[in-house]
């Protein structure tokens, strides 16, 4: 006998996501689902962007790792709130390990908040975690043909940051290739430029975070 | 490795439609995974088997049909099979194509004893 099931098979994890994702609205806050592969510089990028949202807006943090808390120790110095999440073995954050940061979140003391996911260009693409923007990072280092080998991560992602454009002189990085090779898996994908080291394209990004951070809660006041 | 996460997705929707419909056996579920997911059969085979050890889809069959990436022009409204990743419509060439298929993952039905 054949039973007809027709269901999303995350549809657990969207369910999940779509209570955080309410959470959030109600708070007006931003939030970003930053993923890239390990060492692409999201840690990096998050030590920029608090300083230049310093004064600004309130930037909360949720990092995934699979193990240790390097990461939140290296913003502990920017008086953010942090939350460090160690996964132990799986490889993605899901809806559900977000919710269960939440409660030790004060989230109305938060305008903008990243959750920077594991390192991993193919896993953490798959799960909704209640983020207004997927963006995923992409450097230098890691090659122009990245986008077309994990199509799905580029896909759902809003924007692109390419990081470490200051190396491109040591490397064979070609950037027209690579925005070509983005933007063939998702035409309507924005790309930013940048190094996080160096400091080139932060200013841009940081618009980008605060245009959309105006553009929500205008919406969220009119409604 | 995604692949755990959705096995558990699957044997869990599986087992939740045998049992609504009373039965205690399962002897295959079908499944639709879209390309973009890049699932991997042989990977995705082995976890759910580790999962579904001593539950009444322990003998289950999994059956993934794989469903490819479909582009529809944005300029000349085709739909066609995406190919190598070439998002370029075969009509008009325009290069302005949106995804329409590929990321599909669900289970579309199960057989039971």
């Amino acid at each position: 006998m054949k039973i007809s099931v027709m269901t999303d098979i995350l549809e657990a994890d969207d369910r999940i996501a779509a209570v955080n994702q309410g959470a959030f609205d109600q708070h007006g806050n931003l939030v970003i689902n930053l993923m890239s592969s390990p060492g692409s510089g999201k840690t990096t990028l998050l030590e920029r962007t608090a300083e230049a949202l310093r004064g600004k807006l309130r930037l909360g943090v949720i990092t995934g790792d699979i193990e240790t808390t390097i990461d939140s120790e290296r913003l502990e110095g920017f008086q953010l709130p942090v939350i460090q999440l160690t996964t132990g073995s799986p490889c993605h954050l899901d809806a559900n390990m977000i919710a269960s940061a939440l409660p030790h979140l004060d989230l109305s003391q938060i305008d903008i908040l990243v959750i920077e996911n594991v390192g991993n260009l193919v896993c953490p693409a798959e799960f909704k975690v209640g983020e207004d923007y997927k963006v995923v990072m992409l450097s230098v280092p890691e090659g122009h043909e990245k986008p077309l080998k994990y199509p799905l991560m580029f896909r759902e992602s809003a924007l692109l940051l390419i990081n470490k454009i200051d190396l491109l002189q040591y490397t064979n990085f070609n950037l027209e290739e690579a925005r070509r090779n983005a933007t063939k898996v998702n035409p309507d994908l924005e790309i930013i430029e940048m190094s996080c080291t160096a400091g080139q394209g932060i200013e841009t990004w940081v618009s980008w975070l605060v245009e959309r951070y105006q553009r929500k809660n205008r919406k969220r006041r009119s409604a | 490795m995604h692949e755990m996460a959705i096995a558990q997705g699957i044997l869990d929707l599986a087992i939740a439609a045998a049992q609504k419909g009373g039965s205690q056996k399962i002897t295959r579920i079908n499944v639709v995974a879209g390309e973009l997911r890049g699932l991997v059969p042989l990977q995705m085979t082995y976890c759910f088997s580790v999962l579904a050890e001593n539950t009444i889809a322990s003998n289950a069959f999994l059956n993934l049909e794989i469903t490819p990436i479909q582009g529809r022009c944005k300029n000349c409204s085709e739909t066609f099979i995406v190919k190598d990743h070439q998002y370029v419509c075969p009509q008009c060439q325009s290069r302005d194509i949106q995804t329409v298929g590929g990321t599909e993952l669900r289970v579309r039905d199960i057989e039971v004893a």
